[in-house]
């Protein structure tokens, strides 16, 4: 069976300009993310790493070089389609979860649903709310929830559209030891059952050796780790 | 579309989005229940003005009215009735006595009422018809005079006419103070048989006219530019007679409140656009990430904008519409006919005050929102591009734009801008200095007020722009609190409530210790008598009125028409020296008429009195408060330059109903004295000022609390940040104490230098607004200085408090997870 490349970047270099003039954060990166992969980016604080999740993303635009997302070359499109790409290809975790507040925990997963005008968009978020065991808590607001459960509704939100590619952003980075194993386990049993591609961000050595590949994020390089 | 309005409906459910509706409503409301109140004000004194008129407008006329005149009304629609006046000696037998006699078509009066009596001097009941054909209505002093009663018959010219009546008043109140005669009324039928008037007579013709206000302003479009010299177009209120500055003079006052209602309104919206921007960031850049484009975003903002300004504007036109009910209603039992329904034409005002604040507040920052990169959410420090000059210009033109709409003139909002860029260039420099210095004084973390200071500096602009919008807020209050007293105080002292309501004139040398016989057994107050000659002023400083002001140049109106002159010893009541010596030996002018004929002190004036010239200097400048009904004069001159001239005396007194018909009785042995009552006037100018007073009363109350409100939503527009430094400062073990204090230092300070702040801006829109708006003399309000910053530090500290309450009473881990 042939392989898929799912994210492909070649050569890429990332600049922003800081108070001390331009600051070169990627340095000719390239990297190929192959369909159903599960890939850790590690490294320490500041070096990089958000900042590469969020370009492979298409949350930024890179200064030089190419990220294709399934072929889709991210340099020639504008944000418009962009985001049209991220609605049909891209899930998203982050650290702060970022539940909308206004939102109950349903109206939260139906979210990604409802922007392609999904009409079972309700349906299909209780049933993820269900699998990620919050069926109780569906009209709950984020403020009533612990962190370890928004979290969950985030997992939750990030499958709902039946994402190709799952980023990931330090998923446990604000979780105590024990919600962060439920979190993981949750994410790595939806990531099998929907074959989802995951790129995920985090310091937790742990949650880096479930993945089947780890690159360090060093000086702006990124070195697969063996 | 469903899905915009389905995040609406949850984000008003959660109550995010509140702010931003209430902050509508507040607008809309505002302005709306102001415009519509003014509506009202202006509908009931027009046609209270009416009555006094006989008509909703009137041309007036040296000549006869032509006959297209009347032929345009008939095609409009317009009702119409005509009257006209003229001098004549009416007979009685052996009397006669020269009269002011009135004829009038059926339909007159077109609005108000003729006051009759079949009794001499009484009282007199109402009546809407003018008299029969063949019938005559002669007042009271005029039957005496002639010696008849009710049907006896008079002669007018060729004809002889029947006394049905006794006229008490005329609905032609306002123009007959000028008719000095006695009068009578005639049906118009009866004119052309008294062949009294011949080419050459002395007349005045009038045509009334009534009807929709549209049709009227279409008619004035039409007759004013065929109006001659001797025509004028007269409208109820007009500018220049009393009650027209009256209520011009409470209009300003409204539209001025409405104003500042309208940089509320700017205010509350900025304020809670930019809230909800700032809650809405990291939403809109989720949001991005799950797959919204930014035409998807600006779809689902434009609909939810849509949405919310329907239901804004909707919910405060209605509110808007319930307040000026209530104003209304309290102000009902003060009115003495019912305020007309407001015109539904005014709900535009308060539509349109929505949309352009919305326009100017949320379309910019929703701009922002659009902008915004999903790439803060993995990065929250990520910039934001944005250009806060051009976001908060927008909305400066926007509201400068809706106070000229509302206003319809330039003066009002140039000068309200003025002062808020003073003011906030004024903010940002003295704020930043005292802050500076605040922090640089106390530095350390362990009492309140280092804590207090040190937030001030840390958190500059936000603060800085929180000094500004409180300073505005206050500042508006206490404009409008310093216009109120100003105008009201002004007003009462013009007319206290025995101001004299009759002028005596022709009074002879040799009769005036019998009538002070009179008003003294009545016990009625009387001012000074003064003498009066009649001349005219043909020279200024040697050049000839007709060089200086040829015929196509309109001539002040010192030069345009004979004037009565006087001569005293005293300044007089009601009058008081504004710049030289009142007893030299010259003229003493009027500054208002010295003003517009553009004289200076010593300019030498030419007065030609009964055929002889008398040249004076101006030795002195009086200011006359013409409110006094005291008699005064444009130019007083020596004793010595008129004392050989034959003249005769004015005087006014003060009748009050229980007196009047004695008086008026015991005056009918003078039958050569006229008299002129301007009671009916004075007491609708009383009348009007008491509601108006009434009303700014309630508008003031309406704005102040519509300011608080805004107050209230400014405090509370950066709690969060304070709640969580509380907060933090309790997790590190302060004591609540301590940060109550902090608080109170940081509130204090901010209310105690907005409040000094918004007193140097009020006092200087108060002088701009009394030189330039209200025409008139700038004065210093001591009051502003202390109101100030007592409601600075007392309000702002007691809203702030109340509403950080939380961080002292609340476990300090709640207060984390909520913000």
């Amino acid at each position: 069976m042939a392989v898929t490349t799912a994210i492909k970047v070649t050569n890429l270099t990332h600049t922003v300009s800081a108070n001390t003039g331009d600051l070169t954060i990627l340095k000719g990166i390239s990297l190929d993310i192959q369909e159903g992969e599960s890939v850790a980016i590690v490294g320490a604080s500041g070096s990089g790493k958000s900042t590469l999740l969020g370009l492979l993303a298409g949350l930024d635009v890179n200064t030089s070089g190419e990220i294709y997302l399934y072929d889709h070359a991210f340099s020639a499109m504008d944000e418009e389609q962009r985001a049209l790409l991220r609605g049909q290809y891209v899930g998203f975790i982050f650290q702060s979860f970022h539940l909308l507040p206004s939102l109950q925990a349903v109206e939260n997963v139906m979210l990604p649903a409802e922007l392609k005008g999904d009409k079972d968009a309700r349906q299909k978020a209780e049933a993820l709310l269900e699998k990620v065991g919050l069926s109780h808590r569906l009209t709950h607001y984020p403020n009533q929830l612990s962190g370890g459960e928004q979290q969950r509704v985030a997992i939750a939100r990030a499958f709902a559209s039946s994402p190709k590619i799952l980023f990931a952003d330090e998923p446990t980075g604000n979780l105590d030891e024990g919600n962060g194993r439920i979190i993981i386990e949750q994410l790595f049993e939806m990531n099998k059952e929907q074959g989802t591609t995951l790129v995920m961000v985090t310091h937790d050595n742990h949650l880096a050796e479930k993945c089947d590949r780890q690159l360090v994020m060093s000086a702006g390089q990124l070195v697969e780790k063996n | 579309m469903q899905f915009a309005l389905r995040l609406l409906l949850r984000d008003i459910r959660s109550g995010d989005i509140l702010t931003l509706i209430f902050a509508l409503i507040i607008s809309v409301s505002t302005v709306t229940a102001i415009s519509l109140f003014i509506d009202r004000l202006q509908l009931s004194f027009e046609s209270e003005s009416a009555n006094l008129m006989a008509a909703d407008r009137l041309i007036s006329s040296d000549d006869a009215i032509p006959d297209n005149w009347q032929t345009k009304a008939d095609e409009l629609g317009l009702k119409q009735a005509q009257r006209t006046s003229f001098r004549t000696m009416i007979f009685a037998g052996d009397n006669l006595q020269l009269s002011q006699v009135s004829a009038v078509t059926a339909l007159y009066p077109l609005k108000g009422v003729y006051l009759v009596d079949d009794t001499l001097f009484g009282t007199g009941h109402e009546y809407t018809q003018p008299p029969q054909p063949g019938k005559i209505w002669l007042s009271s002093r005029l039957a005496s005079l002639l010696g008849v009663k009710i049907g006896d018959q008079v002669e007018v010219g060729e004809t002889s006419l029947t006394v049905s009546h006794f006229l008490v008043r005329d609905p032609n109140a306002s123009s007959s103070a000028f008719a000095i005669s006695p009068r009578a009324v005639i049906n118009m039928a009866d004119l052309a048989a008294t062949q009294v008037i011949i080419p050459g007579s002395r007349v005045r013709y009038s045509l009334l006219l009534a009807g929709d206000k549209d049709l009227l302003d279409q008619y004035e479009s039409w007759v004013t530019p065929q109006l001659n010299d001797g025509q004028r177009w007269r409208t109820p209120t007009q500018k220049g007679e009393r009650i027209g500055d009256t209520i011009g003079k409470a209009q300003s006052f409204l539209l001025l409140a409405g104003t500042l209602a309208v940089i509320l309104s700017g205010i509350a919206m900025a304020l809670a656009s930019s809230r909800f921007v700032k809650r809405h960031l990291m939403q809109v850049a989720v949001l991005k990430t799950l797959g919204a484009t930014p035409k998807k975003l600006v779809q689902v903002f434009l609909i939810q904008f849509i949405a919310l300004f329907v239901i804004g504007a909707g919910i405060g036109l209605a509110a808007g519409w319930g307040l000026q009910l209530i104003i209304s209603s309290m102000l009902a039992g003060l009115m003495s006919t019912a305020l007309p329904e407001p015109s539904l034409s005014r709900l535009w005002l308060g539509v349109a005050t929505g949309l352009v604040s919305m326009l100017a507040f949320c379309f910019p920052l929703m701009q922002r929102l659009i902008k915004v990169s999903p790439m803060s959410v993995l990065q929250p420090g990520f910039k934001v591009e944005q250009n806060t000059v051009i976001i908060y210009g927008i909305g400066f033109v926007g509201m400068f734009g809706l106070m000229c709409l509302y206003t319809g003139g330039l003066i009002l909002p140039s000068i309200m801008m003025l002062a808020i860029v003073g003011i906030g260039l004024l903010v940002a420099l003295l704020g930043y200095g005292v802050f500076s210095f605040g922090r640089s004084l106390t530095s350390g973390a362990t009492s309140g007020w280092q804590i207090g200071f040190a937030a001030l500096y840390r958190r500059l602009f936000p603060n800085l722009f929180q000094l500004l919008v409180f300073t505005l807020i206050i500042m508006l209050g206490l404009i409008l609190v310093g216009v109120k007293s100003n105008l009201i105080s002004d007003w009462q002292q013009q007319l206290p409530a025995d101001a004299p309501n009759h002028y005596l004139f022709n009074v002879q040398a040799d009769q005036i210790d019998q009538i002070d016989k009179v008003t003294d057994s009545l016990n009625i107050k009387r001012s000074d008598w003064f003498p009066m000659v009649r001349g005219r002023v043909i020279n200024i400083n040697g050049t000839s009125v007709q060089t200086l002001y040829p015929e196509d140049k309109p001539e002040p109106e010192l030069f345009s028409r004979e004037l009565n002159l006087t001569w005293s010893d005293e300044i007089g009541k009601g009058s008081k020296l504004l710049e030289g010596d009142f007893n030299a030996n010259g003229l003493s002018i009027e500054q208002r008429v010295m003003q517009e004929a553009n004289l200076k002190m010593g300019d030498k004036l030419t007065i030609n009195i009964g055929g002889n010239d008398i040249t004076l200097p101006i030795t002195s400048v009086r200011e006359v408060d013409w409110g006094s009904m005291q008699p005064n004069f444009y130019l007083i001159l020596p004793k010595q330059a008129l004392a050989d001239y034959p003249a005769n005396f004015v005087s006014s007194v003060f009748i009050s109903q229980q007196n009047a018909q004695p008086f008026y009785k015991a005056m009918s042995q003078f039958p050569t004295v006229s008299m002129l009552n301007v009671g009916d006037l004075l007491k609708q100018v009383q009348t009007v000022i008491g509601q108006l007073s009434q009303a700014i009363q309630l508008v003031l109350l309406c704005i102040l609390s519509a300011g608080a409100l805004v107050l209230l939503a400014s405090v509370r527009s950066t709690l969060e940040e304070r709640l969580e430094e509380g907060a933090l400062l309790r997790v590190l073990g302060a004591k609540k104490s301590l940060v109550q204090q902090a608080l109170f230092v940081e509130f204090g300070a901010l209310g105690l230098f907005s409040g000094l702040i918004a007193a140097a801006g009020a006092e200087a829109c108060l002088y701009g607004l009394q030189v330039f708006v209200f025409k008139a003399e700038a004065s210093w309000h001591p009051l502003l200085w202390s109101l100030g910053p007592l409601i600075g530090v007392v309000v702002i500290s007691a809203i702030g408090l109340f509403a950080s309450r939380k961080v002292s009473s609340v476990p300090p881990m709640h207060l984390l997870r909520e913000v």
